[in-house]
């Protein structure tokens, strides 16, 4: 379980966490959410004693990280792919994290066996690629078989078959009754790997709730098909917020499914097709954190 | 403390960089000791009989620690610097997170091993060193009553010298600026001090790291110098300022 409570980091006289207060619970892969430079490494640096706090606080299992005396049998993390000596070789990198945290040598091969690293142990971490460091990365997150895990931007630089690797890997951690917070820029695969969210822009909450809850928020929109599409137009204009043709049907936000068949019915026009249309995560979380995106593309003058 | 200690001599262990600034720190001793040991015996001949009697074979022989001193000033400053450099620091901090007991069990390792490697340098640049004087019948052996403190003088301010620079490392997290520091004080500081008027540098050059270093394994007492022990105090007084001051950033900033 972590906790952050009322935490606000400022540099200089900027904001870069306002305030923010969430929960994270065992069981389940909470995704982070929130645009570039919303945070999200603040927070993670934060709760894991890297970075300290202007005010507010962070604990895991109600301590702080800089109170635990192995961190990381209590929450692995994966801030950067860096972080490693290059001239060392892999298994060399995470035998001195198990001596430091009085773990059997042996753990460094076991995880790198995990992530699928066992045929590269001897090598230097110079040559290795991105996806492969993310990989080492995670592999040192896993070293002390931590009940919680940190995960800063893990599906950088992996192949499709690491991402889809990295999902069922972190929802059996998370089955099997693990703490997991992943933090992604790819909305659409958070929707596939995570249950929870967190979103938060400019520093601050917007949203903790469930994967289904916060698509379900978002705006959807109705589409409708009918050989009097005209007629129908003209009569859903005072109800609806906006409406939009798509091809030969016409796409309604701001007014309910029933609302739409409702005047229809009184219309008397003929309907082809009254369907929800639900937001994609992508369109959800772009809706709800267009007002708090720092760095939004500008149109040329 | 174990698990910092031992997390640091596994990050030590397999580092072949190590093994290598040790047998250079080395090496450069003995050469060094070899070509000043060589030059005096050549000298030897034309040397008065007061002139013998005042000679100080130990410390000839000993003049190596000139050149170790920079290669051990740099494995204590890239001790610390490295780890920032590659960003190793915060896997370290993850792994312990007392940044006081990291800096700590950092210093032990590579006192321990700046020790060890001064010692080996010591020994063997003394042995080179007497083996050449030999040749003159300026050599004194392994019985010299002063040879003792000369061995432990020179290895002390070996091993302050390391944990100056990993010191500076801490406070300044930077190979570059951390060498250029250490280089100007110990190299640089005694040449440029040369061109002040005889009067000022009797005044001051006994505060130089340097004069300290020469003091510590010399057997002969000079007028404008501290004496051994008292001038290794007042280098672990340096010590210990700039490790304050490396300590409270190390705790302080983020790393
Ligand atoms: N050490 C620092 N000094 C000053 N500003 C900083 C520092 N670290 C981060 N920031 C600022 O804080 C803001 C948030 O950065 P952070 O890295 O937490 O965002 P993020 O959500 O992780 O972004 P991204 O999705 O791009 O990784 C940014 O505007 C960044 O410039
Ligand atoms: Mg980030």
């Amino acid at each position: 379980m972590i906790e952050v409570r009322g935490l606000t980091k400022r540099y200089r006289d900027r904001s870069v966490v306002d305030n923010l207060s969430f929960r994270v619970g065992p069981g389940a892969v909470t995704g982070f959410l929130g645009p570039n430079g919303s945070g999200k490494t603040t927070t993670a640096r934060v709760i894991l004693g890297l970075t300290e706090p202007s005010s507010g606080t962070a604990t895991i299992g109600g301590r702080r990280y800089r109170d635990l005396r192995h961190p990381l049998r209590e929450i692995g993390a994966l801030i950067d792919p860096g972080g490693v000596n290059p001239n060392r070789t892999a298994v060399e990198h995470l035998r001195w994290l198990a001596a430091g945290s009085r773990l059997h040598s042996r753990r460094a091969e076991e995880v790198l066996g995990l992530v699928g690293l066992a045929g590269a142990a001897g090598r230097k971490v110079s040559g290795f690629s991105l996806g492969m460091r993310q990989r080492l990365g995670i592999a040192a997150a896993l070293i002390g078989d931590p009940p919680v895990l940190v995960l800063d931007e893990p599906i950088n630089g992996l192949d499709p078959e690491g991402i889809c690797w990295l999902r069922t890997f972190t929802q059996a951690l998370a089955a099997e009754g693990r703490t997991v917070f992943l933090s992604s820029h790819l909305m659409s695969e958070m929707a596939m790997t995570a249950t929870e969210l967190i979103v938060i822009g400019r520093g601050r909450l917007i949203a903790a709730e469930s994967v289904t809850a916060f698509t379900e928020r978002a705006d959807s929109s109705v589409r409708v098909r009918s050989p009097q599409l005209d007629l129908l137009e003209v009569a859903l204009a005072g109800a609806a917020t906006s409406m939009w043709r798509v091809d030969d049907a016409l796409e309604v936000a701001g007014i309910g499914i029933e609302r739409v068949g409702a005047i229809a019915r009184n219309l008397g026009v003929q309907l082809h097709e009254l369907s929800p249309q639900r937001a994609s995560l992508e369109d959800a979380f772009m809706r709800l954190t267009a007002d708090a995106s720092e760095y939004l593309p500008q149109p040329a003058a | 403390m174990i698990d910092s200690l031992a997390m640091e001599w596994q990050k030590l262990r397999p580092l072949h960089k190590t093994s290598r600034m040790v047998a250079l720190a080395i090496t450069m001793a003995v050469v060094v000791s070899a070509i000043v040991a060589a030059a005096m015996a050549s000298n030897g001949a034309q040397m008065s009989l007061s002139d013998r009697r005042g000679f100080d074979s130990v410390g000839t022989s000993l003049q190596g620690i000139n050149a170790a001193v920079l290669v051990v000033a740099a494995f204590g400053a890239l001790s610390v610097t490295r780890e920032y450099a590659t960003g190793m620091i915060r896997t370290t901090f993850l792994t312990q997170p007392g940044r006081l007991r990291v800096l700590t069990a950092k210093l032990g390792i590579h006192a321990a091993v700046a020790g060890v490697a001064a010692a080996c340098a010591c020994l063997a640049a003394f042995a080179v060193g007497q083996a050449l004087l030999n040749s003159a019948g300026l050599s004194v052996g392994w019985g010299n009553s002063h040879l003792a403190a000369a061995l432990g003088g020179g290895v002390i301010y070996l091993v302050l010298v390391c944990l100056w620079g990993a010191a500076l490392g801490a406070l300044l997290r930077s190979s570059s600026s951390a060498i250029t520091w250490l280089a100007s004080l110990l190299v640089v500081a005694p040449v440029i001090v040369q061109i002040l008027p005889q009067h000022v540098i009797d005044l001051f050059g006994r505060w130089l790291p340097s004069q300290i270093g020469q003091q510590a394994i010399s057997s002969s007492p000079n007028a404008h110098s501290f004496s051994a022990w008292i001038g290794l105090t007042v280098l672990a007084g340096y010590v210990a300022v700039t490790l304050v001051a490396g300590a409270w950033r190390m705790a302080r900033t983020d790393p």
